[in-house]
């Protein structure tokens, strides 16, 4: 079991890495496009696009490892009064038996939309660069799923400790 | 039962959120609660829509490069080396660097229109240095987060161009609306501090004296400190102010021209930059899963019929002028306390606008108005956005308690802006009068 | 005392509110109609596009079924991302989805046809194409082919050229113009006359063209753009509107949901459509005029196109859409060009015998 969710994390770790490649990438198009515009009045038609996919995708691939931390915003002053045990059993529940099914159904529809991209040929509706939209559903599926996954872990995680203390 | 969904929503997500469940998740179930009753096995599709619209909203996209600007310019040192040389000349001023802060705010808020980018870089700036000259915690929980809503109110916003487009007036009036209101909290805000500080200094220390340097040293600090930082924020300002750049690609202008400084000053490497990166990736998933959690709950809630519920509620209860814009600007409030401003604008707006404009009532000034009151709502505990993004930049010691009595004050003072701005309309109407355009 | 006498008043009106809201929302949820569509659409709610023709579209549908048929109109992102609806149409998220042909053009540019392009016919002589030259027929064939039923609902009348910081008069004023266009109009501002069409998130048009980020923008008709406020901040005024001569939007429902209504609701339906779409237009031409009497009795400057200029640019715009007619053909798809040419034929025909016409 631990090892499995080691490789979770693994995975979520390895995700977090390629969102820190990609917004790398966004700065250096982002840079491109202003430099293309103003000093050849020639601005790219890729940039718009580029941009808002990368964002996209780069935060969706961020979500699993900041779910790792924790760092998603919660409000726990009221439960820090609860017994520890208590708390993580609370929250295990949640993610483990409500959060997980729902993140996994959602996964289940991008993979959908990215399987229905790549047997359509869907390209960009309004840009003049139309490029292929398959790339960028395939990179949400894979970030939702990995984020089903992680809550998964973490829920379990919570579990364990409700027990344990 | 079914049209009571909408209402239910509600207490069910204060229930999560206080349950201790991330606020982001604590929407997303929600919404899938009620919306299995509303869209059937087809919601997981309609909920992945609200994803979609996020990860492709090229607005937001600045929202990552602003917070990676900030981030570089706290961890470089360069922002302490900025609001040093900033003491310097503001250091005899009780609350000096508060103060400075708001002022960042306002002028940050003048560039542009992103609401959480504005709180977030101002506030990876200004904390660490408020900290190192023992300024109080909520002190500066309540300047961070009321300086970074000003971009809420100070055009041009985002948020006016949505409402504007919803409720057919003109951009430029309504940005016009906004400007008076938004120059009073800006007044409001700092004389509080300056009172605060005089009253208890301890909360906003003066300048200690070893810094009462000679004036030749000073000018050679602010002239490395102050100067490359003033230019780095002259030319992302100047670049969205002279239209030559977007919002995003201003962002990247800032993050390229943060890294560089910080290359001058020798105080990048790659164990920095790489933290920088995470943080960035970290913060950034945190805010926009919170903003797909907002965009489901909020489909729901309208194809729910949340629009009709609350539109019943305004008829029945009646009244005059004065009810119908309590009751508006007090749903609005409502609302602030778990969605994004869209989300609001999204619901609220096109249920207004027609009962606004048929009791006559002055529909820009009525927008100034819900714009305050979004604001307000985007400071007001125990939800508020702001205090999430404070939250995921602040140091841990900084407490939830220190945040909320940190705002409170600043919160009275926009109730103080909404009720000038209620009894003499023409701060709001003033202007859009005069404005000539080109 | 007063905010004290204030709260009391919100609470008790809230609890009358609610026990109010409880009984007035049960009887609704009970007498359904017979027939409830979802229909979400690419504009945002308030829109003209939205106002004008889809919600006279639910207003119409209400009367001819006599409340058989409820439509319920979402401006754009609210359940549906704005782009997405014959997607979510496909999905069955949504019964309905109310959009433009202009954002299939990606996907197939025989949309470009029924979207309204460069060149093409004002809305006098497309209208009349539409349901008097086999336009629709066209459509609702090409929809059937991917699994939809259309019905037409919203045509729109002639846009403004620009919006713009600097007079547009001749093809030397647009090179290097920097100007916020998309779709097919841009192709044919970059290929044909130099100029730099760029590419504005939506909700940045205005401050990107008060700050003279870009020259120059296009967007809607008159009466559509007044809202917009581009004309507090641009002194120049461009028509006539030859990128967009005249536009279309649709009801998409998929074949399935279609099939499963009563023959006396379809034709009922159909009806309103057509109803809408007629009122739609007559309705922007007057608030268009309006429209544009308001811009000419302020600060701006109006600069009608010469008929020469106008007629280079519409020919360019033609070239494009025969160019890719072409291409369509010669990768096997010769439907585009069958109906490009059909709607060329009825255009030459309608300008050859429109002098008899008055149109003043
Ligand atoms: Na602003
Ligand atoms: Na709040």
């Amino acid at each position: 079991m631990q090892s499995i969710f080691r490789a979770v994390d693994r995975l979520s770790l390895l995700a977090a890495y390629l969102a820190q490649a990609i917004l790398v990438l966004l700065v250096l198009a982002m840079m491109y496009e202003v430099l293309a515009r103003y000093l050849f009045n020639a601005p790219t038609i890729w940039a718009f696009d580029v941009s808002y996919m990368l964002t996209g995708v780069m935060f969706i691939l961020g979500t699993s490892w900041t779910t790792k931390e924790d760092g998603h915003v919660r409000i726990d002053f009221l439960v820090q009064r609860l017994p520890a045990r208590l708390s993580a059993l609370l929250n295990g529940l949640i993610y483990f038996l409500l959060l997980t099914p729902l993140l996994a159904a959602l996964s289940w529809s991008a993979w959908r939309k990215a399987l229905r991209a790549i047997a359509t040929g869907e390209v960009e509706s309004v840009s003049v660069w139309a490029p292929p939209m398959w790339p960028f559903f395939l990179a949400l599926a894979i970030g939702l799923t990995l984020l089903a996954l992680q809550v998964a872990v973490e829920g379990l995680r919570s579990l364990h400790n409700a027990k344990s203390d | 039962m079914k049209a009571l969904i909408p209402a239910l929503m509600f207490p069910a997500l204060f229930l999560l959120i206080f349950a201790g469940i991330p606020v982001s998740f604590s929407l997303m179930l929600v919404s899938v609660a009620a919306g299995w009753f509303i869209f059937g096995d087809v919601l997981f599709q309609q909920l992945f829509g609200a994803v979609h619209s996020v990860a492709s909203n090229f607005i937001l996209a600045s929202i990552p490069l602003f917070v990676l600007m900030g981030s570089i310019l706290e961890r470089s040192g360069v922002a302490s080396r900025l609001f040093q040389a900033m003491q310097i000349w503001l250091g005899r001023l009780p609350g000096g660097l508060a103060l400075a802060t708001i002022a960042m705010g306002a002028i940050f808020a003048a560039a542009s229109g992103i609401v959480g980018a504005v709180e977030i870089v101002i506030g990876l700036m200004a904390i660490p240095t408020m900290r190192a000259f023992k300024y109080n915690n909520a002190l500066i929980s309540g300047t961070i987060c009321a300086g970074g809503s000003l971009g809420t109110i100070i055009p041009p916003t985002v948020i006016a161009v949505v409402y504007a487009a919803l409720a057919q007036l003109s951009i430029g009036e309504l940005f016009a609306a906004v400007i008076l209101p938004g120059a009073i909290m800006v007044l409001l805000f700092g004389a509080y501090v300056v009172l605060r500080c005089v009253i208890w200094p301890e909360d906003g220390p003066p300048i200690s004296s070893e810094l009462d340097k000679p004036l030749g040293e000073k000018l050679w600090i602010t002239f490395t400190a102050l100067f490359p930082a003033m230019i780095l924020i002259t030319a992302v300002l100047g670049s969205m102010l002279s239209g030559i750049a977007s919002p995003t690609e201003a962002a990247a202008v800032g993050v390229t021209g943060a890294l560089l400084l910080a290359l001058c000053y020798r105080e990048m490497s790659w164990k920095v930059l790489r933290e920088c990166l995470s943080s960035t990736i970290n913060i950034s998933a945190m805010i926009l899963l919170i903003v797909v959690g907002g965009t489901m709950f909020t489909g729901i809630f309208a194809a729910g019929k949340g629009s009709q519920l609350i539109l019943s509620l305004v008829e029945s209860i009646g009244g005059g002028n004065f009810e119908i814009i309590a009751f508006f600007l007090f749903i609005v409030f409502i609302l602030g306390f778990i969605l994004d401003w869209i989300s609001i604008i999204l619901i609220c707006v096109p249920i207004f606008t027609p009962v606004i404009r048929a009791a006559g009532i002055d529909p820009i000034w009525f927008a100034a108005m819900v714009l305050v009151t979004i604001q307000t709502s985007y400071l007001t505990p125990p939800m508020a956005p702001s205090i999430f993004y404070l939250r995921s930049i602040a140091p841990k010691d900084i407490t939830y308690k220190e945040m909320y009595w940190g705002v409170i004050p600043f919160i009275a003072l926009q109730f103080v802006t909404l009720f000038i701005v209620a009894l003499v309309p023409a701060t709001a109407t003033w202007l859009p009068k005069l404005l000539v355009g080109f | 005392l007063e905010m004290k006498f204030m709260g009391e008043k919100i609470v008790s009106s809230l609890k009358k509110a609610f026990i109010a809201a409880a009984i007035c929302l049960l009887p609704i949820s009970g007498q359904a109609a017979e027939v409830t569509w979802r229909v979400p659409t690419s504009v945002p709610e308030g829109s003209p596009f939205y106002v004008n023709f889809l919600q006279r579209f639910a207003k119409n549908v209400d009367v001819m079924t006599e409340g058989r048929v409820a439509i319920e109109p979402y401006g754009a992102g609210v359940i549906v991302p704005a782009l997405q609806v014959y997607d979510a149409v496909v999905d069955g998220t949504v019964e309905a989805g109310h959009s433009s042909p202009t954002y299939l053009l990606n996907k197939d540019p025989i949309n470009g046809i029924f979207a309204g392009f460069p060149g093409g016919m004002g809305p006098e002589a497309f209208i009349s194409w539409i349901y008097e030259g086999g336009g629709e027929k066209r459509l609702k064939e090409l929809r059937e082919g991917e699994g939809f039923h259309s019905m037409i609902v919203g045509i729109g009348s002639t846009e403004i050229l620009a919006h713009s910081n600097v007079p547009i008069r001749s093809k030397d004023d647009l090179k290097g113009l920097k100007y916020r266009t998309s779709g097919p109009w841009a192709e044919v501002m970059r290929d044909y006359f130099e100029a730099v069409p760029t590419v504005v998130p939506a909700g940045e048009t205005y401050t990107l063209l008060q700050r003279k980020g870009v020259d120059a923008v296009e967007w809607a008709p008159p009466s559509a753009n007044l809202s917009e406020g581009f004309h507090q901040v641009a002194k120049y005024i461009v028509v006539p509107g030859v990128h967009q001569p005249s536009f279309l939007w649709e009801v998409v429902t998929t074949k399935e949901t279609w099939d499963k209504l009563p023959d006396d609701l379809k034709a009922k339906l159909e009806a309103a459509a057509k109803l809408t779409t007629y009122e739609g237009l007559t309705n922007f031409y007057a608030a268009d005029i309006k429209a544009m009497a308001e811009y000419r009795s302020g600060a701006n400057e109006i600069i009608t196109l010469s008929p020469e200029f106008v007629t280079e640019l519409a020919d360019a715009g033609r070239k494009w859409a025969q160019k890719k007619a072409d291409e369509q053909k010669a990768s096997g798809k010769p439907t585009m060009s069958e109906i490009l040419a059909d709607y060329l034929a009825f255009r030459d025909a309608w300008n050859k015998e429109r002098s008899y016409l008055i149109t003043e």
